[in-house]
C-alpha cells in the first residue's frame, strides 16, 4: 500500500537558513531594488532606451524623479518610496509568496521573489508595509516570531492584509516597510560607525544608472550621489565595443582606459551590470577572465576598465547570484561573454603594457595617449557599431639628449683637485658639474 | 602579455623538411575539403608570416587564397617584415594575435594558424579560446607548439611548469607520470583540447571537429593540431570530404598524432625511390640497402617532401 509523507518546510529553518548568506547591507539594497521595480514598471520605463536617451542628455521619463529614503535608528528601519506603488491584487497574490509563479508579471530587477522577505526577516521581528497606488492600497502587519510559532500545516503559511482606500491615504504613491524589534546583531551593525558610509557606496555603485536621473536615494537624510564608473575617452582612443545576444539575453561589452585620476586598484577591472544594477564591482579576478583569458592582473593594468552590460526582460535569465553581488559563473550567457570579454579587453591590455617599454630612456607615444583621456559617458557607445580598442599611434618621445663638447684639461684637473677625487673621468667631472647647477640653482 | 618571439632567427623557415611536408598535407586536406563544398579560396588566411611568409606563398599560390593577414608583434623588425611581404595583398598587422582575433570578420570563413614555435604558454591556450569562441563555423583552427620538455631535470619539473603556466586546462593530469617524455606530445593535445571547449562555451551548436594530428621533427619536437568549428551544416559536408581517405587525417586532438617522419637519403636514392612509387608493401631497394621502416615512411610521405638543392643566384 502506498501512500505520501509530509515535506512540509518548517518556518523557523526557513527563516534561519533564508537569511544566513545575505549581509545586512544586501539586504537593504533588496528593499531599494523593489522600490525601483515599482518606479520602472509603474512608469512603463524600458531599461535600454532610457539608457540610450540618457546618453543623449534627456531621459524619456515624463514625470520627475522619484525618491527612496531609508532611515534607521536603534528602534527602526524604515524604506519609504513614491515609486508608484504595489497593486492590492499583486501583494494578495504574488507579493507575498516564496518565490514567483512561472507566470508572474516579470520585473527587471526582482528575480527570485525572495528579496523583501529575506530583508525583512534578518532585519527585525515587526513589519508593517503600507503601500498605493493612488487608486487601491493595502496594510500587512506581521509578527514574525507569532508566526513562525503557527507552524501546524501550510495554511500557516498567509500574512493577514488589510484592503484599503488609496485615495483617502494621506501618502503618495508609494510603498512604505517598516521594521522594529530589530534584531540585536542587526541593532549592532547599525550603530557601527562605518555602516552609513558602506551602505551609501554600495547604493552608489550598485544603480550609477538609476541615481540622479530616475530617482535619489536619501540615506538618513543624505543624499547619495551616484559614484560615475571609471571610463576614460578622448579624441585618439576609440573604445573596444562587442555585442552578443543569447537565450533572451543581450549582451554588450565595453573596454577602454580609465581616466588619469582614476587609474587606482580601487576602480580598475571589470564591472558588470544586470538590467542596469552594477552586480560586480571593479573586478580582478579569475572570475572575468583575469589569470586565465586575461593575464593575471597586475598594478600595469590600472588603467583598465571593462564593462559588460546583461539586459533581459525575463531578469530569471539573467546569470546574477540570489544577493546580486555575483555571477553565476556557469551561466552559459556568462561564459560566452567572458571569452568575448577577454577578446575586447586584449588590446587595451596590449596598450597598457606598451606604456613600460623595455627602453627607459624614451616615454613612449602611449603614454601621451594615456594622458589625454579623461573622465566621460560611456552611455553613447551603447548606439555605436560594433569595434576593437584603437588608439592613435604616437612616435616615441626622446626624454633624453647627449651632451658632448670639449673642455680644456686644465680645467677639468682644476675641478678634481678642488674636489679632491684624482680618480673621475672627464665624464664624470661633466656629470658633476651639470648635476651642481641643477641642484643648486634649478630647485623646483 | 605575450612578448615578440625570434623564431625567424632560430630556423631558416623553407628548410625544414618535416615542417614542409606538413604544410604539403594541410595543402591536400584543403583541396580535398574546397572539392566537398568548402569554397577553401574565399577564405581569409591568417598566420605568422615572420619574414619568410612560406605558407603565405604556398596558400596563394597553390589554393589561390586572396585574402591573406600576417600578424606580428616584434616592433623591432616591422621594416623587415614589410620588406619581404612577396606579395601585394598580403596585409601584415603589428599587434599580439590575441588583439588581432576578435577583428576577424564574423561574416567570413578563416584560416588561423597559431604557429608557435616556444613551449606551451597561457597567453597561448588564451589565444586558442579567443579564435573557437570568434571565428565563424566552417573556419579552420590550427595550432604548433614545441613539445619538447620545459627546463628541468624531469617529469616532477615539467609537471611544475605545466602546472604554474596552464594549471587551468591541465584536469585530471595530476600525477608525476602524466609529464613523462614520451607523454608530453599528448599533454599538449589535450591542454590545446581544453582551452578549444573554453572558448566555444555558449556558441550553442558550433563545435570544434579534429581534422589534424601532426608530429614531427626537424629540430624540436613540434605538434600541430587543427580542426573545423561545425555546426550540423559543416560536419555533414565534412563527411563527403576524402579526409579519411588520407593517411594523415586524425579525429582527435590528444590520442594517436600523425607522425611525420622524413627518411635521410640522397637526391639519388630519391630518384630511384620515386620510381618505384607508391611501391607494395615490403618491398626494398634492390640496388642500395634500406630498412623496411624507411622504406615505409618515404611511401607516407614522398608525394609531399620537398626537395632541396643549392642555387647560385
Amino acid at each position: 500500500m502506498s501512500t505520501t509523507v509530509h515535506a512540509y518546510p518548517r518556518k523557523q529553518f526557513f527563516i534561519e537558513m533564508f537569511t544566513r548568506d545575505i549581509a545586512l547591507e544586501d539586504c537593504i539594497l533588496d528593499l531599494i531594488d523593489n522600490s525601483m521595480d515599482a518606479l520602472l514598471s509603474t512608469r512603463k520605463i524600458d531599461i535600454e532606451s532610457e539608457f540610450l536617451a540618457q546618453s543623449k542628455g534627456q531621459t524619456k521619463t515624463k514625470s520627475g524623479k522619484a525618491q527612496i529614503r531609508l532611515d534607521y535608528s536603534e528602534k527602526r528601519l524604515s524604506i519609504v518610496d513614491d515609486c508608484g506603488g504595489i497593486p492590492y491584487a499583486e501583494a494578495r497574490n504574488e507579493v507575498f509568496c516564496f518565490g514567483h509563479k512561472p507566470d508572474a508579471p516579470k520585473r527587471r530587477l526582482g528575480v527570485y521573489g525572495i528579496g523583501m522577505k529575506r530583508a525583512i526577516f534578518k532585519i527585525g521581528n515587526h513589519i508593517q508595509v503600507v503601500s498605493n497606488t493612488g487608486n487601491d492600497a493595502f496594510q500587512v502587519d506581521i509578527d514574525v516570531k507569532e508566526w513562525a510559532e503557527k507552524d501546524g500545516s501550510l495554511d500557516d503559511w498567509t500574512f493577514p492584509i488589510v484592503k484599503l482606500d488609496g485615495a483617502a491615504l494621506k501618502m503618495p504613491a508609494g510603498t512604505r516597510i517598516t521594521i522594529s524589534g530589530l534584531h540585536d546583531e542587526v541593532k549592532s551593525r547599525l550603530d557601527e560607525g562605518t555602516i552609513a558610509k558602506a551602505l551609501s557606496r554600495s547604493v552608489a555603485q550598485s544603480y550609477p544608472f538609476f541615481l540622479g536621473k530616475l530617482v535619489d536615494v536619501v540615506i538618513n537624510g543624505d543624499l547619495v550621489e551616484p559614484i560615475p564608473l571609471p571610463w576614460g575617452g578622448s579624441e585618439d582612443v576609440n573604445p573596444g565595443v562587442a555585442r552578443f545576444e543569447q537565450d533572451g539575453v543581450k549582451v554588450t561589452i565595453l573596454a577602454t582606459v580609465a581616466p588619469k585620476e582614476r587609474r587606482s586598484q580601487e576602480f580598475a577591472g571589470w564591472y558588470v551590470m544586470c538590467n542596469g544594477r552594477v552586480v560586480v564591482n571593479a573586478d580582478k579576478t579569475a572570475l572575468t577572465g583575469w589569470g586565465s583569458v586575461l593575464p593575471a592582473f597586475h598594478s600595469k593594468y590600472v588603467g583598465f576598465v571593462g564593462l559588460a552590460l546583461l539586459t533581459s526582460s525575463d531578469p530569471s535569465s539573467l546569470p546574477w547570484t540570489t544577493s546580486k553581488r555575483g555571477l553565476n559563473r556557469e551561466a552559459l550567457v556568462f561564459q560566452r561573454a567572458r571569452n568575448v570579454m577577454a577578446g575586447v579587453a586584449k588590446p587595451v591590455i596590449t596598450f597598457l603594457n606598451d606604456l613600460y617599454p623595455s627602453d627607459p630612456s624614451e616615454d613612449p607615444g602611449e603614454r601621451l595617449v594615456a594622458e589625454g583621456v579623461k573622465q566621460r559617458d560611456f552611455r553613447p557607445l551603447l548606439a555605436e557599431p560594433t569595434g576593437p580598442f584603437t588608439r592613435k599611434v604616437l612616435p616615441a618621445q626622446k626624454k633624453t639628449v647627449r651632451v658632448q663638447f670639449d673642455a680644456y684639461i686644465a680645467d677639468i684637473e682644476k675641478i678634481k683637485k678642488k674636489l679632491r677625487r684624482q680618480g673621475l673621468t672627464a665624464s664624470d667631472v661633466g656629470r658633476l658639474t651639470f648635476n651642481h647647477y641643477l641642484d643648486t640653482e634649478c630647485a623646483e | 602579455m605575450s612578448s615578440p618571439t625570434h623564431s625567424y632567427l632560430k630556423v631558416s623557415y623553407d628548410l625544414r623538411p618535416a615542417k614542409q611536408v606538413e604544410r604539403r598535407m594541410l595543402i591536400d586536406a584543403l583541396h580535398r575539403l574546397n572539392s566537398a563544398g568548402f569554397p577553401i579560396t574565399d577564405y581569409q588566411y591568417t598566420g605568422f608570416g615572420s619574414i619568410y611568409f612560406v605558407d603565405f606563398i604556398m596558400f596563394h599560390k597553390l589554393l589561390g587564397i586572396d585574402k591573406l593577414l600576417s600578424v606580428e608583434y616584434d616592433l623591432k623588425i616591422e621594416n623587415r617584415v614589410k620588406f619581404n611581404i612577396p606579395f601585394k595583398g598580403i596585409d601584415v598587422v603589428m599587434a599580439p594575435i590575441g588583439d588581432v582575433i576578435p577583428t576577424l570578420a564574423k561574416d567570413e570563413k578563416h584560416i588561423l594558424w597559431l604557429d608557435y614555435d616556444s613551449i606551451i604558454k597561457r597567453e597561448q591556450l588564451s589565444a586558442v579560446a579567443q579564435a573557437t569562441s570568434d571565428l565563424s563555423p566552417g573556419s579552420i583552427l590550427l595550432v604548433t607548439v614545441d613539445v619538447e620538455s620545459p627546463d628541468g631535470a624531469g617529469p616532477a619539473e615539467w609537471r611544475a611548469y605545466f602546472e604554474a603556466e596552464v594549471g587551468d586546462y591541465l584536469g585530471e593530469k595530476n600525477s608525476n607520470s602524466d609529464y613523462s617524455k614520451s607523454k608530453l606530445p599528448l599533454l599538449n593535445g589535450h591542454i590545446i583540447e581544453q582551452a578549444i571547449k573554453q572558448g566555444l562555451v555558449g556558441r550553442g551548436n558550433v563545435t570544434f571537429e579534429p581534422l589534424f594530428n601532426f608530429l614531427y621533427k626537424d629540430g624540436h619536437e613540434m605538434l600541430t593540431v587543427g580542426g573545423m568549428l561545425v555546426t550540423p551544416t559543416e560536419r555533414r559536408k565534412l563527411r563527403g570530404a576524402s579526409l579519411d581517405e588520407t593517411l594523415y587525417h586524425r579525429t582527435s586532438l590528444s590520442h594517436n598524432p600523425y607522425m611525420i617522419r622524413v627518411p635521410k637519403l640522397t637526391r639519388k636514392e630519391r630518384l630511384y625511390l620515386d620510381g618505384a612509387m607508391p611501391c607494395a608493401d615490403g618491398w626494398l631497394p634492390e640496388e642500395f640497402e634500406l630498412s623496411q621502416e624507411d622504406v615505409a615512411a618515404y611511401r607516407e610521405i614522398y608525394r609531399f617532401c620537398p626537395a632541396y638543392a643549392e642555387l647560385l643566384l
